[in-house]
């Protein structure tokens, strides 16, 4: 009886699927300003970065025995340069880096 | 002095709030009402208004300080939108059998589900039995206006009923525009002060309020209301004259003709979109098509005279409907059963359809409304009308 | 329907959005004193702003009365304004930018250098980069004014100031003098409107 846009259309109930381990309706790389660089010299994995960040961009790559930052959503808050506990982590102005940031037409 | 300021509907609110001197006001956030009291709270905060500004826990208390305060002889105001608004419906019936003329801003919108804040009269319909008075504006300018002409009705002592001041969230609430404010002189002129009489709460002279009733006696509660909507129509003309005289507008008390000289179709609503159908129909004169569009003012007291007597004027009347009744006799919006009860006894009924547009906070375009009024073109030259609820903009072509 | 001119503003949340509202507010104002119709208003929807999420604000410039009122975004903006450089690096800012379109950004940095990050800058003819941020010194932080509130602290004490300065001279839009009229730091509005580099694209 209807023609419903695709980009209008909701799910029955509006009850949508939730994201697992990443949401792609909602990257936020583009709120960075700066972005954390980090040391590996100095860090010593006490992983405060990894359990400060409100979004989840640090990861602790065991084979590597490494921590990974996730360039796709961090927001640039800088809490992981003020909680490193070994001055491993400083910020870097975003637009220094050519990449790194996933191009949106919205905000989201 | 009137002056001549770039306001929101929300701050225009705020402005009409500020010069009704009103005595308490409570306030809850929500989005898109919210600004209002942002404002009033800066204006207290200032000095500006002498007013008791409490923070409510929720929409529910809201509506029950202001009902405290007004059973008290105060001059209140609250307000809210979408799913607040329908969170303090317990409170609206007890305030309106009480005869209690507390005033309530709804910037409406969309109800739940899920999080929508575009604007939907739906919140504010839902609520339109209760015994309140209840209407929209168009702009920042007829949402201060009306303000202050609901707080001169509702405070009638032959009225003396609660306000539902609405305003379309965003597009009215939001959207500044220009606004002429008045001096404190010319609306004191205006609205006198309140003056609630015998029935409210005084030490000196005491009052139980709500005590409990036989069911024989209930009837007569509700007649007393009901009577008082009798009563309404001409309260509400002499208010709007008045506002007119004093403040050099032009409002039609119930409902407003635009370019309806001649028209054979006109487009029926309420709210902000006439803002963009005024435009349409210019257009669509310049074409060559009879067009013309008739606002209301007040959804309750319904105005079915007036209603009956300009509708049955035109050929065809699509009635744009911005809230929906699921269910319900048309199985749209709540605008065409009141406008088909209008019509039914009329000497001459025209063909009435209606186009649910708008909901949920959608723009209705110019394209819309001359979609619209190909649809009601059809339907004089067929006759009658092909269907009566149309999904504006969902239709299969 | 006369024509209207629709400049888009994109700003970060809460940290710069007082000054993106400055921004189209003051063009608005300006251009109500040189008797234009106009419109100004946020985003709706990219509202409530969180700290840096990129968000947009309005302003219409016509001369004659605008009839979409209540179009929620400019579909073809003339002039995008960047109050916060690393915004085009992460949105398209150009989006329903037809050809001949305007780009006005904070930074300082030189017009190549930003326009390294659009991929699609053919559909400029110029692009103006002003160091707003040094110009004015600090930026406002201030939720006066928004959703729908009334500004009670006065517009352009931030990077707005010297940002209208340069729109005024990239654009035409508006006078500097309407703007001087509007905006509260009217040093740094001339210093936007002389130190702007505008570089023309084939």
């Amino acid at each position: 009886m209807f023609d419903i846009p695709q980009e209008r259309a909701v799910p029955f109930g509006c009850a949508t699927p939730a994201p697992v381990g990443e949401q792609p309706m909602m990257i936020t790389g583009n709120w960075r300003e700066y972005r954390p660089v980090i040391d590996h010299e100095k860090c010593n994995l006490c992983m405060n970065c990894v359990v400060f960040c409100p979004d989840a961009c640090w990861q602790l790559d065991e084979a590597e025995e490494e921590v990974v930052w996730n360039a796709k959503y961090c927001k640039g808050c800088l809490v992981c340069v003020t909680e490193c506990s070994h001055d491993a982590l400083g910020k870097a102005y975003e637009l220094d880096f050519p990449d790194g940031v996933v191009r949106l037409e919205k905000p989201f | 002095m009137a002056k001549e300021m770039t306001l929101s509907g929300c701050a225009a609110t705020a402005q009409a709030v500020k010069l009704a001197k009103v005595d308490v006001i409570c306030s809850y956030p929500i989005r898109p009402y919210t600004a209002a009291m942002m404002e009033l709270a800066k204006m207290v905060a200032e000095g500006e208004l002498d007013a008791e500004f409490i923070h409510g826990e929720g929409e529910h208390a809201q509506l029950s300080v202001v009902y405290g305060a007004s059973a008290a002889g105060a001059r209140t105001f609250t307000g809210s939108s979408g799913v607040g608004v329908t969170y303090a419906m317990e409170v609206y019936s007890p305030i309106s059998g009480a005869r209690l003329p507390v005033q309530m801003m709804i910037a409406d919108r969309a109800l739940d589900p899920p999080g929508d804040f575009g604007s939907e009269h739906t919140d504010a319909m839902s609520c339109r039995d209760q015994g309140w008075l209840m209407g929209w504006a168009e702009s920042p300018q007829e949402a201060f206006d009306n303000h202050l002409i609901n707080y001169r009705i509702g405070e009638d002592r032959r009225v003396m009923l609660p306000q539902f001041v609405c305003q379309d969230g965003y597009f009215v609430s939001h959207i500044p525009g220009k606004v002429l404010v008045p001096d404190q002189a010319q609306v004191d002129e205006f609205l006198p002060a309140y003056d609630p009489g015998s029935h409210v709460l005084d030490p000196k002279k005491p009052m139980s309020h709500g005590p409990q009733i036989r069911p024989d006696q209930g009837t007569i509660m509700d007649l007393q209301r009901a009577q008082a909507f009798l009563d309404l129509p001409a309260v509400v003309k002499q208010a709007v004259g008045d506002f007119n005289r004093i403040f050099e507008r032009n409002y039609a008390p119930f409902v407003e003709e635009f370019m309806t000289d001649g028209a054979e179709i006109v487009f029926f609503l309420m709210g902000g979109h006439a803002a963009t159908a005024r435009h349409a129909v210019r257009h669509l004169r310049e074409q060559g098509v009879k067009a013309g569009m008739v606002k209301l003012r007040f959804v309750r007291p319904f105005p079915t005279k007036e209603v009956g007597e300009v509708l049955s004027k035109f050929k065809a009347v699509g009635v744009v409907e911005t809230s929906t009744s699921y269910g319900g006799s048309m199985r749209g919006g709540n605008l065409l059963p009141e406008v088909r009860a209008a019509l039914y006894d009329a000497p001459t009924r025209p063909l009435t359809t209606s186009f649910m547009a708008g909901l949920g906070g959608d723009v209705v375009s110019l394209k819309d409304f001359y979609w619209m009024a190909g649809i009601l073109t059809a339907a004089v030259q067929a006759g009658k009308v092909g269907k009566t609820v149309y999904w504006t903009g969902l239709e299969k072509a | 329907m006369a024509h209207v001119h629709e400049i888009t503003i994109w700003t970060r949340g809460v940290v710069k959005d007082k000054e993106g509202r400055d921004v189209a507010n003051g063009l608005a104002r300006a251009a109500d004193r040189e008797g234009k119709f106009t419109q100004a208003f946020d985003n709706y929807v990219d509202l409530p702003d969180r700290v840096n999420v990129p968000l947009r604000k309005y302003a219409r410039i016509s001369d004659a009365d605008i009839e979409m009122k209540y179009d929620y975004e400019n579909e073809k903006p003339e002039v995008v304004v960047v109050v916060d450089a690393t915004i085009v690096k992460g949105i398209d800012v150009l989006r329903g930018v037809e050809r001949g379109g305007l780009l006005v950004v904070n930074t300082d940095r030189a017009p190549k250098e930003i326009l390294k990050f659009i991929p699609n800058g053919s559909a400029l003819k110029a692009i103006a980069c002003v160091d707003a941020s040094r110009i004015a010194g600090s930026s406002t932080v201030d939720f006066s004014g928004t959703e729908g509130g009334v500004d009670a602290v006065g517009l352009g004490s931030g990077i707005a100031a010297p940002l209208l300065g340069a729109v005024a001279r990239t654009t035409g839009l508006v006078k500097l003098e309407s703007l001087a009229a509007v905006v509260k730091n009217k040093r740094a509005l001339q210093q936007g409107y002389e130190s702007v580099v505008i570089e023309a694209l084939s």
